[in-house]
Parts: C-alpha cells; sequence; structure tokens
C-alpha cells in the first residue's frame, strides 16, 4: 500500500494497473477536513512557540516566509487511491495543495481514458503532464512536505522544469 | 443503494452541494469514485462477455466502455460530548459516456477546485505582489 512522493509517479503505476486490470480497478479521490484533535492542537503550538523562539533563517530574507498555521485550523487533504481488489494491489498519493487539484483531476480523466478503453492521447505518459491536463496550474513536482511548504522550495521547483529529479528543491 | 444515476449536469449541481455541505461543516470528508461501468442493466447481456480462453479478456474490449462516477459524503452519528450531530449519507452517481468524458472532466475539474477550498493556497503570491509594490514605490521616489 506505497504513498508515492509524487503524483506522476502515481499516475504511471495507476496507469500500469489500469491497463492490466481494466474492469475491477477503481480510483477512489477523497477530499476531507478535519479539524484538529485536542492533542494535535497542543502539539501545533509547542512547535510554533519553538519556532519562534529560534532566530528567522537568514537565507529567506528576500520572501516574506509563508503564514504559519493556527493552531486551530482544520486540515484539509485530498486523497487519491487506486485499487484493484482482485490482486489487492492499492496505489496512494496525498496532497494539501490546492494548486494541485486541477492537474490531478486532469490525471484522473487520462486515467478514465484507460477505463473506458479509449485509445491514449498522443502526448500521454510523458514529461508534458501539466499541458496535457489542460489547465494552467503550475507544475509543483514534488512534495516536500505536507505542511508548511516553504515558497522558495516551490519556486525553485518550477524553475527547474518538470521530470524525475526528487532532491534538487529539497532543503 | 441509491437507485438510478443522475445525468452529468444534475450530478455537477448536486456536487456542487456536497462540497457547500462540507464547507459549512467544516469537519467531514468527500469522496468520489471511478470505475468502469462493466455492467449495462439496461442490454441483456453484460458488456464485455468473459471469455474462458482469454484471461485478458477485459483488456481489450470491442467497444469503448462508459465509466461510473460516484459521489459521496461521510454519514455521522450524534455523539454526546461532541459537536457531532446526525448525518445521512448522501450518494451521487453518474454515468459517463466514452464521447463525453473529456469535456466530463472538465467541468469535473472545474468542480472539485472551486468546491475543495479547505487546501493550502499557495503562499508566493503574497510575496511576489509585496516586492511588485516595492519595487513600484521605490520607482516613484525615484521618478
Amino acid at each position: 500500500m506505497p504513498y508515492f512522493k509524487t503524483s506522476t509517479e502515481w499516475y504511471k503505476q495507476s496507469a500500469l494497473l489500469l491497463k492490466a486490470r481494466p474492469t475491477t480497478t477503481r480510483i477512489t479521490s477523497k477530499y476531507t477536513v478535519l479539524k484538529p484533535s485536542p492533542s494535535k492542537i497542543s502539539k501545533r503550538r509547542k512547535y510554533l512557540e519553538k519556532r519562534a523562539s529560534k532566530p528567522a533563517s537568514t537565507t529567506r530574507s528576500s520572501s516574506p516566509p509563508p503564514a504559519p498555521q493556527k493552531p486551530e485550523d482544520p486540515t484539509a487533504t485530498f486523497k487519491l487511491k487506486t485499487y484493484d481488489p482482485e490482486s489487492g494491489t492499492c496505489l496512494q498519493y496525498e496532497t494539501a495543495k490546492a494548486a494541485e487539484v486541477g492537474r490531478l483531476i486532469g490525471s484522473l480523466g487520462r486515467l478514465g481514458r484507460h477505463m473506458a478503453a479509449l485509445p491514449e492521447l498522443a502526448e500521454d505518459l510523458g514529461a508534458g503532464d501539466a499541458q496535457a491536463a489542460g489547465v494552467s496550474t503550475p507544475r509543483v513536482e514534488e512534495d516536500v512536505k505536507m505542511s508548511g511548504v516553504p515558497a522558495q522550495v516551490e519556486q525553485k521547483a518550477g524553475a527547474g522544469g518538470g521530470g524525475k529529479k526528487k532532491k534538487k528543491g529539497k532543503k | 443503494m441509491a437507485g438510478d444515476h443522475l445525468s452529468n449536469d444534475e450530478f455537477f449541481a448536486q456536487l456542487a452541494n456536497l462540497f457547500e455541505h462540507n464547507r459549512k461543516k467544516g469537519h467531514s470528508s468527500v469522496y468520489l469514485v471511478q470505475k468502469r461501468l462493466s455492467f449495462d442493466s439496461s442490454a441483456a447481456p453484460p458488456t464485455p462477455t468473459k471469455v474462458a480462453d482469454d484471461p485478458l479478456w477485459d483488456t481489450h474490449p470491442e467497444n469503448p466502455l462508459p465509466i461510473l462516477i460516484r459521489a459521496s459524503n461521510n454519514k455521522s452519528d450524534k455523539r454526546p460530548g461532541t459537536d457531532r450531530e446526525d448525518i445521512v449519507k448522501i450518494k451521487l452517481s453518474t454515468v459517463v459516456q466514452p464521447d463525453d468524458l473529456d469535456a466530463f472532466y472538465l467541468r469535473y475539474a472545474e468542480a472539485c477546485r472551486a468546491g475543495m477550498s479547505g487546501l493550502k493556497k499557495r503562499d508566493k503570491k503574497k510575496g511576489k505582489k509585496d516586492k511588485k509594490k516595492k519595487k513600484k514605490g521605490v520607482g516613484e521616489i525615484k521618478g
């Protein structure tokens, strides 16, 4: 039951699974909003205090730091799950970024073509992922962390262009 | 089980409602499922007939098959001590014909982007705007 780090990887594996078992495989997407539990709130408080006590990093002086999350804010996630009951395969990907939704639904659409046994689109299964989705979302290839991704990491990732690099934007 | 499938238009209207519910409540989920519709209730024989000597019978059907899309929320029961209330499970489903697939997914993406408002927005934009403002301000002073 693997979670994939990138949505492209999830898409590729899901496409393969769908090719093998197009009739039984289903894709479940779950959008969930959760209020944090009391223990989670206190954890977040502690984390914020800890971060506040540290001096601000000088490397990120050019852009303002991302707005800190309030401890009581609900957590929203979007999880994609490709499941085939016959073989028991389950492929998952989870994100918390609104920017990715458009692209993910786009890949759901392309996987839908596999399900419908329609021919693949020409630019399918390649680096031209973002264009194929037909959505203007800038590509955010890697998910460094679920929470509090610094703005600069995203910027770097965008400039580097799509691909399989995984460690590039990481700090 | 939910009875009949909705038409695509109706489905989108109901889906928007479902997301709206979720937003109002501020603590719930929306489930979306897609799968191949391999069982056709209207026609007499099921669409791809299983052939015993071909284990990969379903990988190459003669005709493109429709896709079933389901959407639901999560049922919840009242629980003392919390602000949880009874919520009925809402189930929606629609069938997308292969020809409408692309158009459907464009609308679907839009509906989902509009509905999933709780996810994190990009905070990059703010910084950029600020920078521009600053630059502009400097320019004005100079000029």
